[in-house]
């Protein structure tokens, strides 16, 4: 199968350097859709999704393969092999951020750069490191996933009807956003809360530039400061949106951080 | 109240008092108003809500979910519908509630606040995962149910495989029954045959001499195939059948010392037989037990030394076959009537180790037994079965 229909590959921009854009757990390729298209007239710009998730073939998920976050990197690395990517910018957001190090790291020369929004090395407290969730809290929420399978897919696939304000969201979009198939989110929330990538930041020399929001649950600001400290090339933006996901409430902000980074 | 029936609503108790919750976000997420029915069902104050987030309310896979998954929902879409929430109440308690959202934005397109209509969903959820344990429990039934039906059809296949080896089986024996009967004994009777036309031609005194043993070998032969196809039918399930009657056995008994001197012209057999009584017994059956014990006695017999057969009707009938010679090795005795077992024989008296076995099943068919006593000195098999069966 070829990885660009296996990961839903969407290439757009000039023939510039290449920027790949990756989703976190949760969505997929449109929270992108505010940032991406700003890069498109001096990059050529490339978006995925993460098999499991949006227009990904769901017959390609292995639960052995994405036991672990190495299993998603080798996915990028073989994309950026497809496309032929080479110094190319990633950036990633949320548990993509830790995705595209490791992919960094696996295909020296693919990416010359590396961008993270909201990126956490390890989202669970441990001796003197502040990852913002005890291992009860995250027990607590795959704990919550596994039993209320229902809920949960009830809550993730809503009936979603035309609409009306946003014509410019067609139905196939709105119908396939943040919808993912309940026992794969389990799986990924599993690898994603449960991952512990600390000892890799000292590996990048790449440049790197760190997004952190202002109020972020899932990756409080002294998870942006602690991996400053533990990546020696890298720069920590504070960015003033608040919530999880600033490449979609303020787009802006991400786009010109961005802009001055590369 | 007016006085037409009308009711004049009033909106601020609507907005307070409405049948769900009611909470108004910033742009950036915050409290600013909430209803007093919402504030009811958490047991917060109004003002332990203003300025506060909605993960806030939230538990831990709630506050994960909303921000992974509603917020950029609701951001891309401009709402959600039925979102499924546990609200964290002031006590504690969860309360677990469906939430729309609808986002107001500018002509921008930028936000500007959030609505939020939170319903009571406790009925629901509890509906929920009813249905939820319904299920599991109707996947364990399913899998039990297969795992039982995957059983039987094992099981059928393998009654299925053992009855058709059953019915091969009888093919086979009656395959094996019908070659000895037929395709065994047939050329041997036509061996016969021939012999007897040769006995009567002229012949030098070494052709004669080889007929003789010829004539042997054919008798020795047909006993051996009878006694093959009796082991085969006793053996393979046909059984030794009798067709018992009053007639005397003496002539049957001197028949076959008859047959077996001829082929044992060396050999002495005394015999002693006091049949005073009717036996009811099978004549031919006998005459062939008889003929595999004295066999016996010839074959392992000292040389110059008689076999002596002594048969008595007192109490029962008693058939006695005695010979000097060797001992029974006492390990051989257990299997002494065991079909193929055989003593310690020299090549030429090889037999297929039938007669013993053959003789027990014609002595057990007559509700008799063969016993027998081995001394260095005499040697004995005695069939001891009732007078009448």
């Amino acid at each position: 199968m070829s990885v660009c229909i296996r990961n839903n590959v969407q290439t757009a921009g000039t023939g510039g350097p290449a920027i790949v854009f990756a989703h976190g757990f949760g969505c997929d390729q449109h929270m992108w859709r505010h940032v991406a298209p700003a890069f498109e007239d001096r990059y050529r710009t490339v978006l995925f999704d993460h098999v499991g998730a949006g227009g990904s073939d769901l017959r390609a998920y292995d639960p052995a393969k994405y036991s672990d976050l190495s299993g998603y990197a080798d996915d990028v690395v073989e994309i950026g092999n497809e496309l032929g990517l080479k110094d190319a910018v990633f950036v990633g957001h949320s548990v993509s951020a830790m995705i595209g190090l490791l992919a960094s790291l696996k295909a020296p020369g693919m990416f010359r750069s590396l961008i993270m929004v909201g990126p956490s090395p390890r989202y669970i407290d441990d001796d003197g490191y502040i990852g913002g969730f005890t291992e009860k809290q995250i027990d607590e929420l795959l704990e919550f996933l596994a039993d209320n399978h229902m809920g949960w897919s009830a809550a993730m696939a809503p009936v979603i009807m035309g609409n009306a304000d946003r014509p410019e969201l067609g139905e196939e979009l709105t119908n396939s956003f943040c919808r993912t198939d309940p026992d794969i989110a389990k799986e990924f929330a599993r690898v994603t809360f449960n991952s512990d990538n600390r000892a890799d930041l000292g590996k990048v020399t790449i440049p790197t530039l760190i997004l952190q929001c202002s109020e972020d649950i899932i990756a409080p600001l002294a998870v942006g400061e602690y991996m400053r400290k533990q990546m020696p090339n890298s720069e920590l933006v504070i960015l003033k949106a608040t919530g999880h996901c600033p490449n979609l409430s303020a787009p802006d902000e991400v786009i010109s951080a961005m802009r001055s980074f590369v | 109240m007016s006085d037409s029936g009308h009711i004049e609503e009033d909106l601020q108790d609507l907005y307070e008092n409405a049948p769900c919750g009611y909470l108004s976000l910033s742009a950036d997420g915050r409290i600013v108003k909430a209803n007093q029915t919402f504030c009811r069902w958490t047991g917060y104050a109004p003002d332990e809500l203003i300025g506060k987030r909605l993960h806030d309310f939230l538990n831990i896979a709630g506050r994960i979910f909303y921000e992974t998954h509603f917020a950029p929902l609701l951001r891309m879409q401009g709402f959600f519908n039925e979102v499924a929430l546990d609200l964290v109440k002031k006590n504690g308690e969860t309360f677990p509630v469906l939430v729309n959202a609808a986002e107001r934005t500018d002509r921008a397109g930028r936000p500007q606040f959030i609505r939020l209509t939170v319903f009571n969903a406790s009925d629901r959820r509890r509906y929920e995962r009813e249905l939820l344990r319904a299920r599991d429990e109707l996947k364990a039934l399913t899998t039990m149910l297969e795992k039982r039906v995957a059983e039987v059809v094992a099981q059928q296949l393998r009654s299925d495989t053992a009855l058709s080896s059953q019915r091969q089986d009888a093919e086979l024996r009656e395959q094996f029954i019908a070659v000895l009967g037929h395709d065994l004994r047939n050329p041997l009777a036509s061996i016969a045959a021939g012999l007897r036309l040769l006995e009567r031609s002229k012949l030098d005194e070494q052709a004669e001499a080889i007929i003789v043993l010829m004539q042997k070998t054919v008798v020795r032969m047909a006993s051996l195939i009878d006694n093959v196809l009796d082991f085969a039918r006793g053996r393979l399930g046909g059984g030794i059948t009798l067709t018992l009657s009053t007639q005397p056995l003496e002539p049957v008994l001197w028949q076959v010392v008859g047959e077996l001197q001829s082929t044992h012209p060396e050999s002495k057999i005394d015999m002693d037989l006091a049949l005073t009584k009717p036996v009811t017994a099978d004549p031919v059956r006998i005459g062939q037990l008889f003929s595999n014990l004295l066999g016996n006695a010839l074959t392992y017999g000292v040389e110059g030394k008689p076999v002596t057969v002594t048969a008595r009707t007192e109490d029962q009938f008693e058939l006695s076959i005695c010979n000097e010679g060797n001992p029974i090795a006492p390990a051989a005795m257990d299997r002494l009537f065991y079909p193929f077992a055989r003593g310690e024989v020299r090549p030429s008296q090889q037999g297929l180790g039938l007669g013993l076995y053959i003789a027990s099943e014609i002595a057990k068919a007559h509700g008799g037994t063969i016993d027998v006593t081995s001394t260095p000195d005499l040697t004995c098999f005695t069939l001891r079965m009732p007078l009448q069966p």
